[in-house]
C-alpha cells in the first residue's frame, strides 16, 4: 500500500470517528449528570431511524433535515420517559443496578414496541447521497453521507460545548457533575436539570440514529446489529464518562485503531520470529481489548491521562 | 345488615371462585389438547428465529413449513399402518429470538417435555450448529431446514438432517459458473480473485468449495487475497482498501444480508469495479434492492432455490405460497423449510410407527420426488445433509433477477463483465 492509500484510511476513519461520536455523546451527557449508563442508548437511536425513514417514505423529507428535525422530538419525549420513569430511581454518585435493570427494561419495550410497529425487516434510506462519493485522485475517495454525519457530529460537540460553558442550564449541569450535592445547597434544581439532561441526551440519541440510518441498514434490535451499544461504552470509557471532548479524543481513537488495527504489522513468534498482521476477522475485539485496557490502566480515561499531565505541569 | 367487612370478604370469594373457575377451564381444555393430540395428531416442534437478526429468513421459513403442514391436514394427515389410520400434524413452534443457546435449549424442550416425533428448523448455521446436539441426545429427528455448514455432518450424529445443500457447493458452483463465463469466452483464463468472507463454518465452507473447483482446473482462477471479517461489522474500509490494492479481476464475498448491505454500499462509496461480483448466498433479496437501488445490479448469487425455476411444482409451490401467507415467495429460504416437512411427513409414512427410531431409519432412505428444489428430487446423503445442485442467479436493471447458471435452467444470459458506469 502507498502513502495516498494510507491517506485513504486516514480520512475513512475520521469520517468513522464522527459516525461514534455522534452515537456516544448522548450516552455521556446522561451518565455524567445522572451516573446513569443508559442502556436504552440503542433503543433511541433505533427510534431515531425509523423516526427519518417514516418522514422520508410519508413525507418525502430529507433525511438530513428528518435529524434535525428529530432533536426537539426526541428532547420532548427523553423529558417525558425521565418524568414517567427514570426520576424514581434512588438518587446515587454511582451507577445502581436499579437504574441498569431498568434502561435495559425500557430498552427491551422499546425494540418491541419497534417489532410491533415496523416488524422485522431490514430497512434502509436511499437518497442520491447514499452512494455517492468525493474522489480525490484515483486513491481517495469519501462518501458524502459519511461527511455529512462527521459535519453533524462536529457540529453537537460544539452546541454542547457551548451549553456547557455558555449556559444557566450548562453551568447546573457542570455543578451537578462536579458535586452534585454541594450544586443542591447553592440552589441547582437536580430534578429539573437532571429532565433537561435525560430529554437532551435523548434528542442527541434520535439525531445520532437518523443519521445513521442513512450509513447502515436498521431494523428493530439496531444498536446491538451492529454492535453501537458496546462501541458508544468503550468510547464513553475511553473518554473519561464525563467529558464531551473526551467523547471526541475517545471516538478518534477507536476509529483509527479499529481501521489500522488490521494494516500494521507486529512481531509473532510463530516457528521462528516474523512479521504478521491482525486478521480483519479480530477488528471487533479492538473495542473490547482497549474497554479492558482503559478500566485496569487509565480508569479515568483519555481525558483524565491528560487532566493529570497538565495539573502536573 | 351486611358490614363493609363482609362485603369485602363477598367480594375476594367471588374474585377467588373467578380466578378457580378459569384455572380449571385452562387445565381442562389443556387436558382436552393432549388427549386430541394423543389420539389424532401427531407433534412436530418447529423452532427458528422470528425475532432478532434472522427473524427474516426465521420468518420465511416457518412460512414454507406451515404451508406444508396445512397441505398435508388438508389432505387428511399422514397415514401411519402400524396404527391403520391417518395422523394430523399438530405444530408446537418455538421463537429461539436468534439466539443460540435459547435455540438449542427450546429444541430440546420440544424433544423432551412436548414430546415432538421430529423436530425442524435452525436457521443460519450458528443456530443449527447449537441444536443440532441435542438430536441424538433425545434420539429425535431433527431436520435443519437452513444451516448447511458441511461441520455440522461431519460428527457423526445419526439422528440429524438437513434439507440445505452443502454451502461448500455454492463456491463450488460459483467457480464453475465463472469457468463457464471463461470458457464462453466473456471472461479471460487467470482470473485474479479477491476473497472476503464471515468469519464462520459457512464462509469457510464456501472458501474450501471454490478451492475445490480451482485446483481440479488449473489456470483458470489465481486467488490474490483471501480474508475473513467478523459478523455484524460496522467497518469495512480496510478490508475494502485490501481488495483495492490487491488488482484482483473478480471480488467474491460470502456474508448474511446486513454484512452484505454493509460491505456493498461501502464497496461502491470507494468507486470499486470488479468485472464479477458476489456475496455467497445472497444477491437478489429485496430489503438489499431497497437499500442500494440499482447498485445492486448485476451481483450473482449461488442459492438454493429461485421462484424462477422452471418446474410445475415450483410454480405452484409459488402460487400456494403466496395465496398462504399474502406475499410472493421472493428468496430462498422458503422452500428448502417446505420439502424439509414434506420428506418428514414421507419418512414417517414410509416408517409406518411414530417410533422415532424408525422414523430416523425411514429419513435415510427416502426421496422426495417432485422436490421444488434444483434437481427436483431431496434425499439425505449418508452424512444426513441433503445434496442438489445450486442455481446461479443474477441482479439485473428494474429489479429484474435471472437463473444464468446452469443453462438448462437460465431465464436469462448472463452479464460478464459487469458494465463499468
Amino acid at each position: 500500500m502507498d502513502a495516498a492509500e494510507y491517506l485513504d484510511l486516514l480520512l475513512k476513519a475520521l469520517l468513522l470517528a464522527g459516525v461514534y461520536a455522534a452515537m456516544a455523546v448522548g450516552m455521556t451527557v446522561v451518565y455524567g449528570v445522572m451516573k446513569i449508563v443508559n442502556l436504552a442508548h440503542a433503543g433511541f437511536l433505533m427510534l431515531g431511524a425509523y423516526f427519518a425513514l417514516e418522514l422520508f417514505q410519508h413525507f418525502h423529507i430529507d433525511p438530513i433535515f428528518g435529524a434535525v428535525l428529530a432533536l426537539p422530538v426526541f428532547f420532548l419525549f427523553g423529558m417525558a420517559v425521565h418524568w414517567l420513569l427514570v426520576r424514581w430511581l434512588p438518587k446515587s454518585d454511582t451507577p445502581t443496578l436499579a437504574s441498569l435493570l431498568l434502561m435495559f427494561g425500557f430498552w427491551l419495550v422499546l425494540q418491541n414496541i419497534g417489532y410491533a410497529a415496523w416488524g422485522n425487516e431490514d430497512q434502509s434510506i436511499l437518497t442520491p447521497l447514499t452512494l455517492s462519493s468525493v474522489h480525490i485522485g484515483e486513491t481517495i475517495s469519501i462518501s458524502k453521507v459519511n461527511l455529512v454525519v462527521f459535519a453533524a457530529a462536529v457540529f453537537c460537540m460544539i452546541v454542547l460545548q457551548i451549553v456547557f460553558h455558555r449556559s444557566w442550564f450548562g453551568r447546573s449541569m457542570r455543578a451537578l457533575i462536579q458535586n452534585p450535592y454541594a450544586a443542591q445547597i447553592v440552589g441547582v434544581d437536580d430534578q429539573r436539570t437532571s429532565r433537561m439532561t435525560f430529554g437532551l441526551g435523548t434528542a442527541f440519541a434520535g439525531f445520532a440514529g437518523a443519521l445513521l440510518g442513512m450509513l447502515y441498514s436498521f431494523a428493530p434490535d439496531f444498536g446491538t446489529r451492529p454492535p453501537f451499544l458496546l462501541r458508544s461504552f468503550v468510547i464513553i470509557v475511553l473518554g473519561g464518562l464525563e467529558s464531551v471532548s473526551g467523547v471526541a479524543l475517545g471516538a478518534v481513537v477507536l476509529a483509527i485503531l479499529e481501521t489500522f488495527s488490521t494494516m500494521i504489522p507486529f512481531p509473532w513468534y510463530w516457528h521462528g520470529w516474523k512479521w504478521h498482521y491482525l486478521p480483519p476477522s479480530y477488528q471487533t475485539v479492538v473495542p473490547f481489548a482497549l474497554l479492558v485496557v482503559v478500566l485496569v490502566i487509565m480508569p479515568k480515561g483519555l481525558a483524565g491521562l491528560f487532566n493529570r499531565k497538565w495539573k502536573a505541569a | 345488615m351486611r358490614t363493609k367487612s363482609h362485603f369485602i370478604g363477598t367480594y375476594f370469594h367471588r374474585r377467588i371462585l373467578l380466578a378457580l373457575l378459569l384455572l380449571a377451564g385452562v387445565v381442562f381444555s389443556s387436558v382436552s389438547a393432549v388427549a386430541v393430540a394423543a389420539d389424532d395428531t401427531i407433534t412436530i416442534g418447529v423452532v427458528l428465529p422470528t425475532t432478532g437478526s434472522e427473524s427474516k429468513p426465521g420468518q420465511y421459513q416457518k412460512e414454507g413449513i406451515e404451508l406444508a403442514i396445512k397441505q398435508i391436514n388438508d389432505a387428511g394427515g399422514i397415514m401411519v399402518k402400524s396404527k391403520g389410520k391417518k395422523f394430523k400434524i399438530n405444530e408446537i413452534f418455538y421463537d429461539d429470538g436468534t439466539d443460540s443457546k435459547k435455540s438449542a435449549s427450546l429444541v430440546e424442550r420440544a424433544m423432551s417435555s412436548d414430546n415432538a416425533i421430529a423436530v425442524l428448523g435452525g436457521y443460519s448455521t450458528a443456530l443449527g450448529t447449537a441444536e443440532s446436539v441435542m438430536a441424538d441426545r433425545y434420539k429425535t429427528p431433527w431436520i435443519t431446514t437452513g444451516a448447511g455448514a458441511t461441520a455440522i455432518f461431519g460428527k457423526g450424529y445419526q439422528y440429524a438432517f438437513g434439507s440445505l445443500s452443502p454451502v461448500a457447493l455454492i463456491g463450488t458452483t460459483s467457480a464453475e459458473f465463472l469457468g463457464y463465463l471463461i470458457d464462453q469466452g466473456k471472461l479471460k483464463k487467470g482470473l485474479k480473485v479477491a476473497m472476503v468472507v464471515e468469519n464462520t463454518d459457512h464462509g469457510t465452507d464456501y472458501i474450501n468449495g471454490f478451492n475445490e473447483w480451482a485446483n481440479k482446473h488449473a489456470g483458470y482462477f489465481q486467488v490474490v487475497m483471501n480474508e475473513k471479517f467478523e459478523l455484524g461489522a460496522t467497518d469495512f474500509s480496510s478490508i475494502l482498501q485490501r481488495v483495492k490494492s490487491s488488482h484482483a479481476d473478480v471480488f467474491l464475498s460470502d456474508a448474511h444480508l446486513p454484512d452484505y448491505i454493509t460491505m456493498h454500499r461501502q464497496y461502491l462509496q470507494n468507486g470499486l469495479h470488479h468485472q464479477m461480483i458476489s456475496y455467497g448466498a445472497r444477491g437478489p433479496e429485496s430489503a438489499a434492492r431497497q437499500a442500494l437501488g440499482a447498485g445492486t445490479d448485476y451481483i450473482f448469487a449461488g442459492i438454493w432455490w429461485s421462484n424462477k425455476l422452471p418446474y410445475p411444482q415450483a410454480k405452484k409451490f409459488a402460487e400456494d405460497y403466496k395465496a398462504f401467507t399474502g406475499h410472493d415467495v421472493d428468496s430462498w429460504y422458503a422452500a428448502p423449510a417446505y420439502d424439509g416437512m414434506r420428506i418428514l411427513a414421507q419418512a414417517i409414512e414410509a416408517a409406518g410407527s411414530l417410533d422415532k427410531t424408525a422414523i430416523r431409519d425411514a429419513l435415510k432412505k427416502v426421496e422426495l420426488k417432485e422436490s421444488v428444489l434444483p434437481g427436483q428430487k431431496l434425499k439425505f446423503a449418508a452424512n444426513g445433509q441433503a445434496e442438489y445442485p445450486f442455481v446461479i442467479t443474477q441482479n439485473k436493471p428494474d429489479n429484474k433477477v435471472d437463473i444464468v447458471f446452469p443453462k438448462d435452467a437460465a431465464t436469462g444470459e448472463p452479464v460478464a463483465p459487469i458494465p463499468n458506469k
